[in-house]
């Protein structure tokens, strides 16, 4: 017969258990230094190196010819194929806009002229700067479904979608300057802007510009949402929301590649709507998805461990996914610009680097080096950014006291989660250093929604609110600078109500400018901002993309996010050792 | 009888009402709107431009005339059309209710699979090293949170096998090996912790009815242990064991996020979260009154089935 073990057995074996696990949290302690190479530790300095000695900033040249035929799958965060409802990148899968960002522009040597590919325009003319004709490609077809049945583009089709889509939230950056649209011809059109732009051709370029759509779809039963008709290089299949789309070739594309052959290479793209970091890298590592975006470097290392044959695109950002801090400016003490000054100074950016990406990032300023003429990555330095941006409390302290707060000041600093940031620990970093000069910070951490609502100016912020830096699409200094910083512009554009006659005076010389004097400009503008510190920016990494080994899509550093712009699905293409996919179904 | 049931309907639609207006209510209280959800960071809209995107999606209308519009067609069964994705907010829950009901199944299945033999064993063997064994699962169970069961398990199925769920739901009916792969791991993982509370109530409840006087007479009758277990004693003690998976049931309908977040599975409660975050106010409203109804209708058949199951209840 069995019996229970007593009460005193058990506490002996409690007793013994305990101990055991405390002499092993003790002889791990005592580990020698050499043992501290735990699974999941790394030294980021030397990995960084090693990063930067295999992957090199310009991505291989993919061998040619390449081979047509199989499924690509990437991640994305898609909630409506529907251009009327909401803009998302990977739209341009399906829809086009008129140019598009060349894919080689954010090398140093095209950061300083960018270039644009001809899509739906093939040509254009000033006539003067508030008059623009564009030349539309002829010969361009919808895709062939019902009701628009394969019809070709015509300028009606570009003035409806524009007067469409121009007043929507998503494309109003850019859109909202163009005052009336005139059918020329059936391949020709005249824009006219309220606002005079000798550089207007760079603000139709992809992303944030109205794409081309056809009235019949639009019109029809379900709009768009249920008619995702466009004249892009992929047919919308299957849409299922939260879960993933499938999209198929458009055997009618008209891009060729620069050898003439038909683009696009893969027969299908399937995008699976991914919201958890670990359920991306484990669809990584099990080869169901080809291409993918990595967050950190922590990520990397990790991925790297179990799939040692990926391609890493390691690309520095243009501006991107920035650390910074808004301030609101029509308020005392951010008024002062001693105080905006010691606020930037009581910031140590190289501490900021190690804590939210091992050290892998790049310093930031106003707006992205490229737009202010420096291209090399060692121009990204202290140096060139000035006293303003250098750790140094002391100073920091001394300027305070010099704006009236020699006891410091009470501060509230909002700050939210949002997906791919790292803002809790940053508020977190930055509360600590300006604790250091007597400034006392109240961390508010918002609902995210309510912290995008006053990201976007809709609501406005208390004190500081730590979020990225406005952004804009492609290297357009409209969008980045003019829109941003002139004082003409509502803070859902111009966030913090930066309003400063000598900086809008500045931007309007630079609008008007026909082009030859706007580098230097954008340098002086530079130059002020970085005096003024309108805005505290701190640090920007870089952006991590990998493919698998038989995947051939990185010769485009610009879609450093998987399906950014349309021309890195086209230009894709799978080798022979790509796993064998059937795309009928989404769930296939 | 007659009066019972009408008077119960009339109930039913007043809380179904309240509800309607809670949470049309409550919604329209979150900061932010659904406009503002869908622009793109880069994205820097004029005023006039949001003012009109609020007006498209009839945001800019009186409190008063957006209620009656989706009352109206809630009535007639029509919950609109969900603001982000434009579709109907009828399909896209029904959509996700079948993958929902499939994991919530399977998970009570997986549970009771585990649950009943290790509580039936550790009642009947109790305080030997199989009932130690069956308590430290339990504990475990309840311990270890289900979002970090299933960060490990799909990250070492990945590591170890090069293998994770497949991904696209396919009904049982359907495709059953399909479904089967893709929903069992997250079934088990969901279960596991359903499994603990069902094999402690298992227990206990064993344990109580094993105490009692009838079994006592069973035993002294000369009926075998085994046949006084199963046929005398687990009968008895299943009622709270039910009535505590019925509950639990009902949670899982809603509340799998997590696990449908890190397998891809996107399943109600994931459908909710993401109209929630996005203020897809029509989702929202729509999924929570079809839930009501379903509740309030269910409680009220449950209530008329007493009748039924029991004679000598009665209703006035």
């Amino acid at each position: 017969m069995k019996t229970a073990p007593s009460p005193q057995t058990t506490l002996v074996l409690v007793m013994l258990a305990l101990a055991l696990s405390a002499s092993a949290t003790v002889a791990q302690e005592k580990a020698p230094a050499s043992e501290k190479d735990a699974p999941f530790a790394y030294a980021a300095p030397a990995f960084i190196k090693e990063l930067d000695t295999r992957f090199p900033a310009q991505p291989p040249v993919p061998p040619s010819p390449p081979r047509y035929g199989g499924v690509l799958h990437f991640p994305a965060v898609v909630r409506a194929f529907d251009p009327t409802a909401g803009y998302r990148p990977e739209l341009a899968l399906v829809w086009d806009t008129l140019t598009e960002w060349e894919a080689m522009w954010n090398f140093p040597e095209v950061q300083r002229t960018p270039v644009i590919r001809k899509t739906l325009v093939t040509d254009w003319q000033m006539q003067n700067p508030s008059t623009w004709i564009f030349k539309l490609r002829q010969g361009v077809k919808f895709h062939n479904r019902p009701p628009v049945n394969g019809r070709e583009m015509t300028a009606e089709d570009v003035k409806y979608s524009y007067e469409l889509l121009k007043g929507k939230a998503q494309y109003s950056t850019r859109a909202a300057l163009v005052k009336t649209i005139t059918v020329i011809d059936k391949y020709t059109v005249k824009f006219e802007l309220s606002i005079p732009d000798p550089k207007f051709y760079l603000n139709i370029v992809d992303s944030l510009s109205p794409v081309i759509v056809p009235r019949e779809a639009v019109e029809a039963p379900g709009g768009l949402a249920e008619n995702p008709i466009g004249t892009g290089a992929f047919m919308l299949k299957e849409f299922s929301p939260g879960d993933g789309a499938l999209l198929v070739k458009n055997p009618d594309y008209y891009l060729k590649d620069k050898d003439g052959r038909p683009l696009p290479y893969v027969d299908a793209v399937r995008l699976y709507f991914t919201k958890d970091a670990a359920t991306e890298t484990a669809l990584f590592r099990t080869k169901q998805l080809d291409v993918m975006r990595v967050s950190t470097l922590d990520q990397l290392f990790a991925l790297m461990k179990t799939t040692p044959d990926l391609q890493l695109y390691r690309v520095s950002s243009f501006g991107w996914g920035d650390y910074g801090l808004s301030m609101a400016l029509d308020k005392a003490p951010f008024s002062d610009v001693r105080v905006r000054q010691a606020l930037s100074m009581a910031i140590n950016r190289d501490i900021v680097s190690e804590v939210i990406n091992k050290g892998d990032a790049a310093l930031y300023g106003p707006f992205p080096w490229g737009l202010a003429g420096y291209t090399k990555r060692t121009d990204y330095s202290y140096a060139n950014l000035g006293p303003n941006y250098q750790f140094n409390p002391k100073e920091a302290k001394k300027l305070l006291a010099a704006a009236g707060y020699p006891n410091g000041l009470d501060l509230e600093l909002e700050w939210a989660e949002f997906q791919g940031w790292n803002y809790g620990e940053f508020a977190q970093l930055v509360a600590r250093f300006y604790n250091d000069v007597g400034l006392r910070v109240k961390l508010k951490q918002l609902e995210t929604s309510t912290w995008l609502a006053k990201v976007t100016g809709v609501q406005p912020f208390t004190h500081m609110l730590a979020t990225a830096s406005p952004i804009g699409a492609g290297p357009s200094f409209m969008d980045w600078v003019y829109l941003r910083y002139h004082s003409s512009f509502p803070k859902t554009m111009n966030r913090e109500g930066i309003s400063d006659p000598k900086l809008d005076d500045l931007l309007a010389t630079w609008r008007q400018d026909p082009g030859d004097k706007r580098p230097v400009l954008q340098k002086a503008i530079w130059d002020h901002l970085r005096k003024n510190v309108y805005r505290i920016t701190t640090i920007v990494p870089p952006h991590y993309r990998i493919t698998q080994s038989y995947t051939h899509a990185g010769g485009n550093p610009y879609c450093w996010f998987p399906g950014y712009c349309s021309y890195e699905a086209k230009t894709a293409w799978l080798t022979d050792k790509a796993p064998a996919r059937k795309f009928d179904k989404f769930a296939e | 009888m007659r009066t019972y049931v009408t008077r119960r309907i009339l109930h039913g639609l007043l809380v179904l009402w309240l509800v309607s207006l809670v949470i049309f209510s409550l919604v329209r209280i979150l900061p932010g709107d659904a406009v503002i959800m869908q622009l793109d960071q880069a994205a820097a809209p004029t005023p006039e431009a949001l003012t009109r995107a609020r007006q498209e999606l009839g945001l800019e209308r009186t409190f008063l005339a957006q209620y009656r519009t989706w009352v109206t067609g809630a009535v007639q069964g029509d919950l609109g059309r969900s603001l982000v994705t434009r579709r109907p907010v009828t399909q896209e829950l029904l959509k996700r209710i079948n993958l929902t009901s499939h994991l919530a199944v399977m998970a009570v299945v997986v549970a009771l699979l585990i649950a009943i033999p290790i509580g039936v064993l550790s009642a009947v063997k109790q305080d030997t090293m199989s009932d130690y064994v069956g308590r430290l699962f339990a504990i475990l169970g309840l311990s270890l949170p289900d979002f970090w069961l299933a960060t490990v398990v799909i990250t070492f199925l990945a590591i170890w096998f090069q293998w994770i769920p497949p991904i696209g739901f396919a009904p049982l009916w359907v495709d059953p090996v399909r479904c089967l792969s893709q929903l069992l791991i997250p079934a088990v993982i969901i279960g596991a912790r359903l499994a603990a509370v069902s094999m402690r109530m298992t227990r206990s409840s064993l344990l109580e009815v094993l105490g009692q006087d009838y079994i006592r007479t069973a035993r002294a009758k000369g009926v075998r242990e085994r046949a006084v277990v199963v046929r005398h004693a687990l009968k008895n003690a299943f009622i709270p064991v039910v009535t505590v998976v019925g509950q639990q049931f009902s949670v899982l309908l809603g509340g799998t996020v997590i696990v449908e977040f890190i397998f891809l599975q996107p399943g109600v409660g994931s459908l909710i979260l993401d109209a929630v975050l996005l203020r897809d106010y029509t989702l929202i409203q729509g999924a929570v009154l079809f839930f009501a109804t379903v509740i309030v209708v269910t409680n009220l058949l449950v209530d008329l089935s007493y009748a039924w199951l029991d004679p000598r209840i009665r209703y006035r």
